[in-house]
This record gives structure tokens, sequence and C-alpha cells, in this order.
């Protein structure tokens, strides 16, 4: 009897069958080596013009290369929550609503407007960021739990569950004193799929137990919970005005860690 | 300038890399002193610009014992391995990551007060190896690497360096390229390259300076008198030996009834010989309109 015959991605891990040139589940081309540099870091899957890739009852096609658009086919049941201002069209059909989130006052008292829009119903709607960058496409199996710098995740399937955290030891350093929140992104007994953007382009990297590695704060993208963060600052004193602090994320494994090479300024931050 | 050079079969064919002129074997997909690659033939446009192919993504590049790899398509990242000792200064604020290993120091820089006021960074940060260090521009864009040999320089305009190894001594001067027009009860005066520029230059040995270019960049050789006239934020870097001025151009047919100009191009015109190297995606050049004031010597002034 013949043995079943399987491609696993590199990326996602999940198995397409023989002759299959993009894996099903998260767009990385197979018949191409996803590049690994010397240090470690393994590139995000380049998403081929309109590759397409399937979650739930959905699909999503992602166009364009340098600015590239995520075009969600929605059906069944399914739903997907975003932040707004990253939809780019829709058809009548789809329905918004609003996703209910914790803690969303406090947000919009901080100086930022938060609202977490929710499509469903069958139909397509589209989204994309305002600036250079890659699609990362995360399948999420059951049991995972991911930590995104915020305002990175452009869609995620609603089987996820959406929380944020404030990141307090942070909040003197970086982006002015206003601090960061972490959005936090748990799978229980479902798969899901999450579409994160990041500017630029974004390598990955696992680190092994008690690995560290320190990151400038702007290029970090998102790591599994398992990763910790904590922030040092090195003093470069030139002297005369007591010279800069420098501030680097140290990343302490084990886990995935994914960064992004251009930090984008928000208005919001 | 590439082609076989013996006759024996075994040895290997040489190659010229017609960017840095480094001679290499042909059989490595790029240079390995500035990465360009290998068979890409030089394309160069009917008016003489020649333009810098991108680095390929996962490029090395060799400089003593440590390595340079280049990674990412739109916003690439300078992948540093430094060797036990070796040293490369930098602006601090491109720094991505770095092994926990990597010493970091400060670079002490005479004229501080000066750059301060100047707006240019008043620190240069340093690391030494061994260890891994990366940097990367928040801009798309491409990675230009500029080996140089000993003592030749390279005139780079503000804000383009990224990094430097240690045997490039870094030295800064005054462009001398300005215009004043009049404000509300005084003069302003504006800068369209900075009012100071970084020069590199190679003392001992040979080393790298990697800059980053907007969009994408274009070099041109200007023989000896001969001149162009380019956008002066597109500049990125030159050889010492281009003189530059600001040339003012306004165009015919757009002067008010006393017979002024109310249109007004700024342009730098950069006099040969030697290299002048420009980026596609450039800043607006800011000009507030005015009336002038006052111009930088050297300057020309041209209406239609």
């Amino acid at each position: 009897m013949e043995p079943l015959q399987r491609i696993e991605c590199q990326w996602c891990g999940a198995q397409s069958p023989t002759g299959a040139t993009a894996c099903a589940a998260c767009g990385a081309q197979l018949d191409v080596k996803n590049l690994v540099s010397d240090s470690g870091w393994r590139e995000a899957p380049r998403l081929r013009d309109m590759s397409e890739v399937r979650f739930g009852s959905s699909t999503c096609q992602v166009e364009g290369e340098i600015v590239p658009v995520a075009e969600i086919t929605l059906g069944g049941n399914d739903a997907v929550f975003f932040e707004h201002h990253v939809m780019l069209w829709k058809d009548h059909s789809v329905a918004l609503g609003v996703l209910p989130l914790q803690g969303a006052v406090k947000r919009i008292f901080s100086g930022m407007p938060f609202v977490v829009s929710l499509a469903s119903g069958q139909g397509r709607i589209a989204f994309s960021r305002d600036a250079t960058g890659e699609l990362v496409v995360l399948p999420l199996h059951p049991g995972m739990e991911l930590d995104v710098r915020e305002h990175a995740f452009l869609l995620c399937s609603h089987s996820v569950e959406y929380s944020y955290t404030r990141v307090q030891g942070l909040k003197n350093i970086l982006f002015g004193g206003q601090g960061m929140f972490m959005d936090r992104f748990v799978t229980r007994g479902q798969p899901g799929m999450l579409i994160l953007h990041g500017y630029g382009n974004v390598f990955e990297r696992k680190l092994a137990a008690g690995e560290s590695i320190l990151v400038e704060p702007g290029g970090f993208l998102y790591k599994d919970s398992t990763v910790t963060m904590d922030v040092e600052t090195q003093k470069l004193t030139t002297g005369f005005f007591g010279g800069v602090g420098m501030s680097l994320a140290r990343m302490t494994g084990p886990g995935r860690l994914g960064i992004q090479s251009m930090y984008h300024h928000h208005r919001s931050e | 300038m590439s082609g076989p050079t013996t006759s024996s079969p075994q040895a290997a064919r040489q190659y010229n890399c017609p960017w840095c002129g480094h001679a290499s074997d042909a059989s490595s997909m790029s240079c390995p002193r500035c990465g360009a690659p290998v068979d890409v033939t030089k394309a160069v446009t009917h008016s003489g610009w020649a333009k810098l192919p991108p680095i390929r993504d996962m490029t090395r590049i060799q400089f003593g014992d440590s390595t340079l790899q280049i990674e990412g398509k739109y916003v690439p990242v300078a992948d540093f391995k430094l060797g036990a000792g070796a040293g490369i200064y930098f602006t601090h604020h491109l720094l991505l990551w770095r092994d926990a290993q990597v010493n970091i120091g400060v670079m002490s820089m005479k004229g501080g007060w000066k750059r301060l006021f100047a707006g240019l960074p008043l620190v240069m940060t340093q690391a030494t190896g061994p260890g891994r260090v990366a940097f990367s521009k928040d801009e798309p864009g491409e990675l230009i690497v500029v080996p140089l040999d000993p003592g030749q320089s390279l005139d780079v305009r503000e804000h383009v360096f990224m990094v430097a190894t240690n045997t490039i001594g870094y030295d800064w001067f005054q462009t001398g390229i300005w215009f004043s027009t009049y404000a509300e009860k005084s003069q302003e005066t504006h800068y369209p390259i900075g009012m100071f520029m970084d020069r590199f230059t190679a003392t001992a040995g040979p080393g790298l300076v990697l800059l980053h270019g907007s969009g994408n960049v274009f070099e041109r050789h200007l023989a000896d008198g001969e001149s162009i006239l380019i956008k002066p934020t597109s500049l990125l870097f030159k050889d010492p030996t281009v003189r530059m001025n600001l040339h003012i151009e306004s165009p015919g047919g757009a002067k008010t009834f006393w017979g002024r100009s109310y249109l007004r191009y700024l342009w730098l015109r950069v006099h040969g010989p030697g290299r002048v190297a420009v980026q596609s995606n450039y800043p607006m050049v800011e000009d507030p309109d005015r009336n002038l004031a006052g111009v930088s010597a050297g300057s020309t002034q041209f209406t239609w």
C-alpha cells in the first residue's frame, strides 16, 4: 500500500498534497525555499500575488505586493473582526457590527479612539494598511496564545478570543510616555485565522528556553505568550548633555518571535 | 570588463564588479565586497544614469573576518556578524536587534555644539564584536554598500548614513548651500541639502560605508567640467572632487506686473569630475516662496 505523501509547510506546519505550489492554510509558496538568514531569522513567506487561503467556510485572497490587500469572501456563519480604519471596500451584504470589549472606555480616555468592528454575513470585504509592508498569515491551531503589537493585526476570525493588556513597565520609556498596549489572541478548542500586517519586511525566529535577544521596541511585531519581554535602557553618555538613552526590549524564549524592519508612527500613538 | 582570464579549464573565471571594481570569482551570485548581483548587466539610461542594482535578498558581503547579510525586499535589514574585536559605528536609532554579547559604546565627536544647533545627531554609537547586530531604516528603499579603498573619501548628505566600519574616519563639513527669505520681521535661512554634510575617509585600510536610498538609486560619472542640475533632496552621495552650488530657475511667463518672477525652482548644480548618486523618492524641497533676501556664494539664477 502506498504511504500517504504530503508536503509540510515550513511556516505554519499544515500539510498540503504533493504538487501543490502554495500552502492551503497560509499561502506560503511550497516550491520556493523559505529564506533563512545566517543569524537564524526566517523571512515571512512572500505571498504570491493572488494567493488564496482558506479558513472555516471562508477564503482570503491576497492581492498586491508592496501594499497588499486581503480580500475575504465570507461564507457560512463566519465572521472576522478588525480595527475599523483598515477596511478598504465591502459588498453591501456584509453586515458590520462592533465587538464588545472590556476596558474600552479606559482606552478612549487615554486618547486613543479604539473600535473593533465585526463583519459577518455572506459577501466580500477587503482590508489593507496605508504603508509598504507584508501580510503575515498566521493560522492558529487550538490551544495557542499569541501576543501582538498594538494596531498590528489586520483581521482575525471570530472564534479567536481577543483581549488586550497595557504593558505597564514600558510606559515611561516608549512612545513619549503613553505606554504600549499588547493585543492577545487565544484559541481554545477551535482553530482560527489571524492576519497581521508588518511594516517593511517581517522576520520570525524561534527562541530556545532561556535564549534571549535584544530588539528595538519599534521592531517588535508578535510573539508566543511564552516569550517574555523586558525593556533595558542603556545610557550613551557624551559628557556634556548626559547623552541619550537607548532602549531595547530583551525577548527571552521559549517561543516564536516576529519582527518588522520598519517602525511606522501612528497618529494615535 | 568581465571574462575568462586563463586558458586552464580548472581556473575560475575572473569577474570584475562594474560597481566597486573588486575582482572575484564569477561563480558566486554577488560581489563579495559590495553585494551587487553578478549576473546583472549594467543598466545605463540614454542620459548616462546607471541604476544601482538592488542587493538581492540574503546576499552576503565580506569585510575582514566579519560578514554582512542583507535581508528583506522592501525595507531591507543589514545583519552584521562581527568578528572578535571588529568594530562598526552607526546612527543609533537605526539599530533593529542585537545579541546580548555585542558591546555598544559611544564614539566621541568634535564640534558637538554646532551639531546640536544644526539638528544633527550628537551621538555616534559603536558596536564591537564578536556577535551579531542588525540595522534597518524606517523607510522603504535600498541599502547601498560603498566600499572605500585606503585614501578614498565619500561625501554623504545628512541623514543618509547608516553604518561604517571602524577603519573609516568620520568628519563633517559645512555645505555652503543656502538661501534666505524675508519672514514677518526678520529673515529665515534655508538649507536645501542641510547645513552639514558627512565625509567618510578610509585611512589605513579599506572599509565599508552603508547608506540608505529611498526608492531607487542611480549613479553617474561626471567628466571634468560637466555639470547637471539635480533636485537638492535627491542627492545621496558624491566624490569630494564634485563641486556644488545652488541654482534658482524661474519659468518664463510667470512674472508679476513689476517684472518679478513669482515662481522658482530650486536646484543643486553638481560639477564634475567625479561620481554623484541620487534617490528617486526624495522629500519636498522646503521653500516658503517668500522673496529672496540672499543666496550662498557661487549660487546662480536663471529666468526663462
